[in-house]
């Protein structure tokens, strides 16, 4: 099915808010698609994007993006997995999309919602209120876990043996030992919402309800506090060698240090694309460098090397909507950046694809 | 950017069986052209079967910032969230609380969460009571007193089985609890929805409207309810910070105790009329324009809740007129 999004109303995007275009715009597609932008995942060389309708479109370089009904509602949740995805909705479904469009329901919790969704090699893992429901890759029948509220965030370690589980209270994880979960408790007052390991796996860290981040040290649950946010933590990404975690939630990204011994623990973070009026609503990490694009709440994005002698490079002007997705294809050839007003850039990345790929 | 038109969330409490389930039934089928979104609990009355209708769970989540008594309904936090991400645009959200859940984290949520502030306003608590039981709701469960003294509107439902005189004497019974709720009587819930909903109650320009009549003499209360209400008039000007002084310590520490406060101050060298409502300890405050040149400068304020008595309400307000 090919959508009916039309050039035309391309043009008038940018007349409208009058603003110069950026390299990326030039090179890349405009669309202004009038629906909410809430996720959006990377499969080889395509993006899949998530909406408040409930419909999936799929970008490919040089191919007219698809669109799919997946879901009644809105799409809360979206996660690549083998060579496709695994959505969750408010219309309470747990849906395997495969970029044909074809649609397998994994699970049905009527009229709870899919809030949250993890994935790894072996397993994949959904939430649905204070349930996280648990599947191995070899079964059809879920491992359910309950906590006593509501789960705000999933995660496998990249090693594979732990899922974190965040809620209210803490993050409870389990340990894969001799084919069982072993669980154990890392408490923090306050409600947590999505959570991350360290590349390294030494660091679990969740974004809390407050305007802050916590952080516990795996080996002995040393705590972490990264607080003095202007505004609430929406969106998190490791980036570079060291590595750091960028973090939205200021008029710029603040990115923490977790190298060495102590990780952040009394370092200052690193602070990039500074913006002064607007706070920054969505970090995507530049895969392979040391760089972050820093989506703002007015639809600009910018990207930044983690440097801060250096300035930044306006990928994207403003549309008046913050940003909500951006995603760097798994090739590495095109970005894709989305607003909560539907304003799409799909752009290549590098220069050179400036003519080999039209779309 | 563009200024987001707020989505009015209005906050629907009321025992088990008062009517709850047939106001929603009505907000959810009747042809009114608009879209209603409703936020039911899990262990509320028979299921409603409506696409626009998101199950919760009440869940009361102390917020990590220091402040003891600051609970908010994180489930909100994240259906609210959920519902902004909507493709097609909500009219209005009616959350659904049960009979023994306390309005108060609901009423904090709009106040502490951000992102919730940004997108939605609370529009108006509205309470519906049994005609025929709540007299005896009210001295059995504290929660039905709260309820009643929340409430911008008081839904008065089943006036039809009432006998005799007794509608009369359940209406003062509320009225001693909070004389400020607008009471609407009605058989089934037949009222008109917009006297219920889009009332924009929690405005500060709404506190404007609070009737002169009840704050000229004291009420005369009754030590027999629990939760009551007291009010205060100031012809002299206030001394700014004497009272910022004095409220923000009654605020901290009997914060619990004082369910509503709302109030229109005059301050002493300001010439703006100033104006604040609060649900426990917190509050929403701002300057609201000139005085009407018609209508005389005073200072009035309202409290209600629990142990008033004991707060020195009177010498403490006194105590900020300016010299």
């Amino acid at each position: 099915m090919q959508s009916g999004v039309t050039t035309e109303s391309i043009s008038e995007v940018a007349k409208r808010l009058n603003i110069p275009e950026t390299e990326f715009e030039r090179r890349g597609v405009r669309l202004q698609l009038g629906l909410p932008i809430t996720c959006a995942a990377t499969v080889d060389e395509a993006v899949a994007v998530g909406f408040g309708d409930g419909s999936i479109r799929v970008f490919r370089p040089g191919l007219a993006p698809t669109v799919t009904q997946a879901h009644a509602g809105v799409i809360l949740c979206m996660i690549a997995d083998r060579d496709g995805l695994l959505t969750g909705g408010d219309d309470g479904r747990f849906l395997r999309f495969s970029l044909d469009g074809t649609i397998t329901e994994l699970a049905n919790f009527g009229s709870k919602w899919v809030d949250c969704v993890a994935s790894n090699h072996s397993f994949y893992a959904c939430s649905s209120g204070p349930n996280a429901y648990l599947w191995s890759k070899d079964q059809s029948e879920p491992q359910i876990f309950e906590h006593l509220s509501t789960v705000g965030g999933l995660a496998f370690g990249p090693k594979g043996h732990r899922f974190a589980v965040a809620h209210y209270g803490g993050v409870t994880l389990r340990e894969r030992v001799k084919r069982r979960w072993k669980s154990s408790t890392f408490a923090w007052k306050g409600f947590h919402g999505a959570v991350t390991f360290s590349p390294d796996e030494k660091y679990l860290v969740t974004a809390m309800q407050e305007n802050a981040l916590h952080g516990w040290r795996l080996r002995d649950k040393g705590n972490l506090a990264m607080a003095g946010y202007p505004a609430k933590i929406k969106s998190f990404t490791w980036v570079g060698d060291t590595p750091h975690l960028a973090t939205s939630g200021a008029d710029e990204a603040i990115c923490w240090p977790f190298d060495g011994k102590f990780g952040p623990m009394e370092r200052s973070p690193v602070c990039l694309a500074k913006n002064k009026k607007q706070i920054a609503t969505y970090v995507e990490a530049l895969a392979g460098e040391q760089a972050v694009f820093v989506g703002f709440q007015d639809g600009a994005v910018m990207l930044a090397e983690v440097d801060e002698s250096k300035g930044a490079i306006a990928i994207r002007g403003s549309t008046g909507a913050e940003v909500t997705a951006i995603v760097v294809s798994n090739s590495r050839s095109h970005i894709l950046i989305g607003d909560a007003e539907g304003n799409v850039l799909w752009a290549p990345l590098w220069a050179r694809d400036y003519h080999a790929r039209d779309v | 950017m563009q200024q987001i038109e707020k989505v009015p969330v209005t906050v629907l409490t009321g025992f088990l069986g008062a009517g709850k389930t047939t106001l929603l039934n009505r907000i959810l089928t009747e042809n009114h052209g608009k879209r209603y979104a409703v936020i039911v609990n899990e262990f509320g009355e028979e299921g409603i079967d409506n696409d626009l209708v998101v199950d919760a769970d009440e869940e009361v989540f102390e917020m990590n910032n220091g402040c003891i008594c600051c609970t908010v309904r994180g489930d909100l936090i994240r259906i609210l969230s959920g519902l902004m991400k909507r493709a097609d645009q909500l009219d209005a959200i009616i959350v659904e609380t049960t009979g023994l859940a306390d309005p108060a984290p609901v009423a904090q949520t709009f106040f502490v969460d951000q992102d919730v502030a940004d997108r939605t306003k609370l529009d108006a608590i509205v309470s519906i009571a049994d005609a025929v039981h709540l007299d005896q709701q009210l001295g059995e469960h504290h929660e039905a007193e709260e309820q009643i003294a929340f409430a911008d509107i008081v839904l008065l439902n089943k006036t039809d089985l009432v006998k005799g005189d007794n509608l009369e004497g359940v209406q003062s019974r509320i009225r001693k609890i909070n004389p400020y709720a607008k009471i609407i009587k009605t058989a089934h819930c037949e009222t008109p929805l917009d006297q219920v909903l889009g009332l924009d109650a929690f405005s500060l320009d709404r506190v404007l409207e609070i009737e002169p009549d009840f704050l000229e003499s004291d009420h005369d209360h009754e030590h027999d309810d629990d939760v009551t209400s007291l009010s205060f008039v100031s012809e002299t000007p206030l001394d700014l910070d004497k009272f910022q002084e004095w409220f923000g310590k009654l605020l901290q520490t009997c914060g619990q105790d004082i369910l509503r406060s709302k109030g229109i101050l005059d301050f002493a060298g300001i010439d703006d009329r100033y104006v604040f409502q609060g649900v426990h300890m917190l509050m929403d405050a701002s300057p609201m324009g000139a005085w009407p040149e018609d209508k005389e400068r005073s200072s009035r304020i309202v409290f209600i809740g629990r142990n008033l008595d004991s707060m020195n309400l009177q010498e403490g307000f006194d105590a900020c007129k300016a010299a």
